[in-house]
């Protein structure tokens, strides 16, 4: 089973993450800040985060560039409500880029897409 | 004794003496003074009284004719220094005449017919031809710039007599010569005016000396003459002529040629002194009007420099206040959108595990469609932000058509749209923000499906002048011109574009990119976009 980080300040938004991607058979873990980010890292393994850029006094961007350089096995994808910062050449370190959206559809193909291009790559490796 | 002369009458009868003619004044007739000081003096019937009486044994008679020499002598002597005086004050008058207009004028090419004019007229210094020629500081050359004069006999004889004919004055002569005259004078001249060039540190040739020297030189046998360049002699073709420096307060402004060409008089020194006293006036009036020229560059330059900063700072201004507008708008679009899918996503979840017999299903179902259009409210919203300031690069207009259409793939395919598009690949690239266009296209071809399905759409693309035209053509939509209108109309519902800004929102980034947008639906049905994207890079609109 994959295991996946959601990184979101909203305490509501990290809920339904949890919920609607345990539905699809992921293990998943929340954390409100890169504090507790980090300190979840630590504990354990993940095979993908899932990262807000808008956290709560501290930016997303630092956090998706800390990752990729001390876990650059492990791939992330931003989930923002900024469409803008899909042109930002930071967020473009991340394996994905998705608008917030209720519906979660686009979300769930994206960490699909990117865990199963992640898999491959382990496999060729 | 019998005198011959009528020097001993007190008063005469007209025609007595044969020096005082009938239309002279009558106060000689009465005044034997008078008449002996101006007539009797110069009359040769007085010589012979005053001879007879010395004859005769008068002792004063030789004293009275050695007076009379005198007096004659001093008469002689007295009409020189009057003549000598009338020609002074004429020249005075003359370079006064001159210094007015030349003091009075700031136009250089106005000080320059003036000046040679002067040179060459008749009432002026009288000159056949005159060159002038300019310092260029920047290049460092002295360079012909313009010339007045006959070529050759026969255009000589022309010109004076019709100099002659109308009896102009010096100024009227330089007004004539300025406004009809100074473009034909400069072309006739070309090729010599074009072989004058001489750069300022060439000190051997006459004409740089005769500049630094800063006095007039009066060249003569300026062919066999070791100072002057053969070739120089050879293109101004006399054997004299004189070069006068344009001085002004030590500055080298340019330099006179002056020559007798056609009627080779004798160039005097009494011609040298006069003109100096003249290119003196003509240094300071030239470099007046140069300076006038340069200022007048500068201070269109600065009124230009001022009108763009006044432009610049209006569009500060503007760009602040929309990017207030943006600032506001993106925040307050990205404080809902947060709620939104909190409440979009619950219910989905919710939606997904509640029975379909639930009557409660329909109640979600709403609240997830609801917050489905709101997010699409919001999208819009943040477009328009994103709008006010579009990123404009070169790209491939069948690389954004085919991207774009990629994009829709799905949409087109859920309503079995067929959108034709076969790419051309000779069109050059178009200055665009890419993101804005795709944008652009898919809100096009949306809003003209307007929730219909099975529609047939083509798009193509085409070269015109310097631009690419991207032509959305679907023959199934009908639609009427006031349809058409509401269509372009900000917040007017349509069944796609929720609050329907979309059109309008494309209308105003192409607008900013300097893109028009050209709708037209057919009388016989269907509606044609026209969009025309420039090729070249250009201010922004």
């Amino acid at each position: 089973m994959n295991r996946i980080l959601v990184v979101d300040d909203e305490a509501n938004i990290r809920i339904l993450y949890a919920e609607e991607l345990s539905e699809e058979g992921y293990e998943v873990a929340t954390a409100a800040n890169t504090a507790e980010a980090i300190e979840k890292l630590q504990e354990k393994d993940f095979d993908l985060a899932v990262l807000d850029i808008k956290l709560k006094n501290e930016s997303g961007i630092d956090l998706l560039q800390k990752l990729v350089k001390e876990r650059h096995d492990m791939p992330v994808v931003l989930c923002s409500a900024f469409s803008c910062y899909k042109d930002d050449f930071s967020a473009w370190l991340a394996d994905s880029y998705v608008v917030k959206s209720g519906d979660l559809t686009e979300l769930k193909q994206e960490i699909a897409r990117v865990l199963a291009k992640k898999a491959q790559r382990a496999k060729l490796a | 004794m019998d005198w011959e002369c009528c020097w001993n009458k007190e008063t005469l009868e007209p025609g007595e003496c044969p020096n005082i003619l009938a239309d002279e004044e009558g106060g000689l007739l009465s005044s034997k003074q008078r008449r002996i000081l101006e007539k009797c003096v110069d009359c040769a019937l007085f010589s012979r009284d005053v001879a007879r009486s010395s004859e005769r044994g008068n002792a004063l008679a030789p004293v009275l004719a050695l007076l009379n020499q005198e007096y004659q002598h001093q008469k002689t002597q007295i009409q020189s220094l009057v003549s000598f005086l009338d020609s002074k004050t004429l020249e005075i008058r003359f370079l006064h005449e001159l210094g007015s207009v030349l003091q009075s004028s700031m136009d250089l090419d106005e000080v320059l017919s003036v000046a040679l004019t002067a040179i060459t007229a008749g009432k002026g210094f009288g000159m056949n031809r005159a060159f002038l020629l300019l310092m260029d500081r920047e290049q460092g050359l002295l360079k012909g710039h313009l010339a007045i004069g006959p070529r050759n006999i026969e255009e000589a004889s022309q010109a004076w007599d019709e100099i002659a004919r109308n009896d102009l004055d010096l100024k009227s002569l330089a007004q004539n010569f300025r406004l009809s005259k100074i473009t034909s004078e400069r072309a006739k001249f070309r090729d010599v005016l074009d072989q004058l060039i001489i750069p300022v540190s060439n000190s051997n040739h006459i004409l740089i000396r005769a500049l630094d020297s800063r006095h007039p030189l009066l060249v003569e046998h300026a062919f066999r003459n070791p100072d002057v360049d053969p070739d120089f002699a050879r293109l101004l073709g006399v054997d004299t002529f004189l070069l006068m420096p344009l001085v002004s307060r030590n500055r080298r402004v340019g330099l006179i040629i002056a020559d007798n060409f056609i009627t080779h008089r004798e160039i005097t020194n009494e011609d040298l002194r006069l003109l100096e006293t003249f290119t003196f006036t003509v240094a300071f009036a030239v470099e007046r009007a140069a300076l006038y020229e340069r200022l007048q560059v500068e201070l269109n330059r600065v009124t230009e420099a001022h009108d763009k900063l006044k432009e610049q700072q209006e569009l500060i201004v503007r760009m602040e206040k929309m990017a207030l507008v943006g600032r506001i708008t993106s925040s307050i679009a990205h404080s809902i959108r947060n709620p939104l899918m909190i409440i979009g996503g619950f219910a989905r979840s919710i939606l997904r595990n509640t029975p379909s017999t639930d009557p409660k299903r329909d109640f979600i179902e709403s609240i997830v469609k609801e917050a489905r259009q709101l997010e699409s409210v919001l999208d819009d919203i943040l477009n328009y932000s994103d709008s006010l300031y579009p990123t404009r690069d070169f790209w491939d207009a069948n690389q954004l058509i085919e991207s774009t259409l990629r994009d829709m793939q799905p949409v087109l395919i859920e309503r079995d749209c067929q959108c034709s598009f076969v790419p051309n690949p000779g069109l050059p690239l178009v200055y665009i923000d890419f993101k804005q266009l795709s944008y652009c296209v898919k809100t096009l071809i949306m809003s003209d499906m307007d929730g219909r399905s099975g529609d047939r759409i083509s798009i193509e693309l085409k070269g015109c002048d310097d631009s690419v035209l991207i032509v959305i053509d679907n023959q199934d939509r009908n639609i009427s011109s006031e349809q058409l209108e509401e269509m372009l109309t900000p917040f007017s519902a349509t069944s796609e574009m929720g609050t329907g800004i979309g059109m309008a929102l494309c209308r105003t980034m192409l607008e900013k990119q300097g893109i028009t947008l050209d709708v037209k639906a057919r009388p016989q049905g269907g509606i044609l976009y026209t969009m025309k994207l420039s090729t070249r890079k250009e201010e922004q609109a």
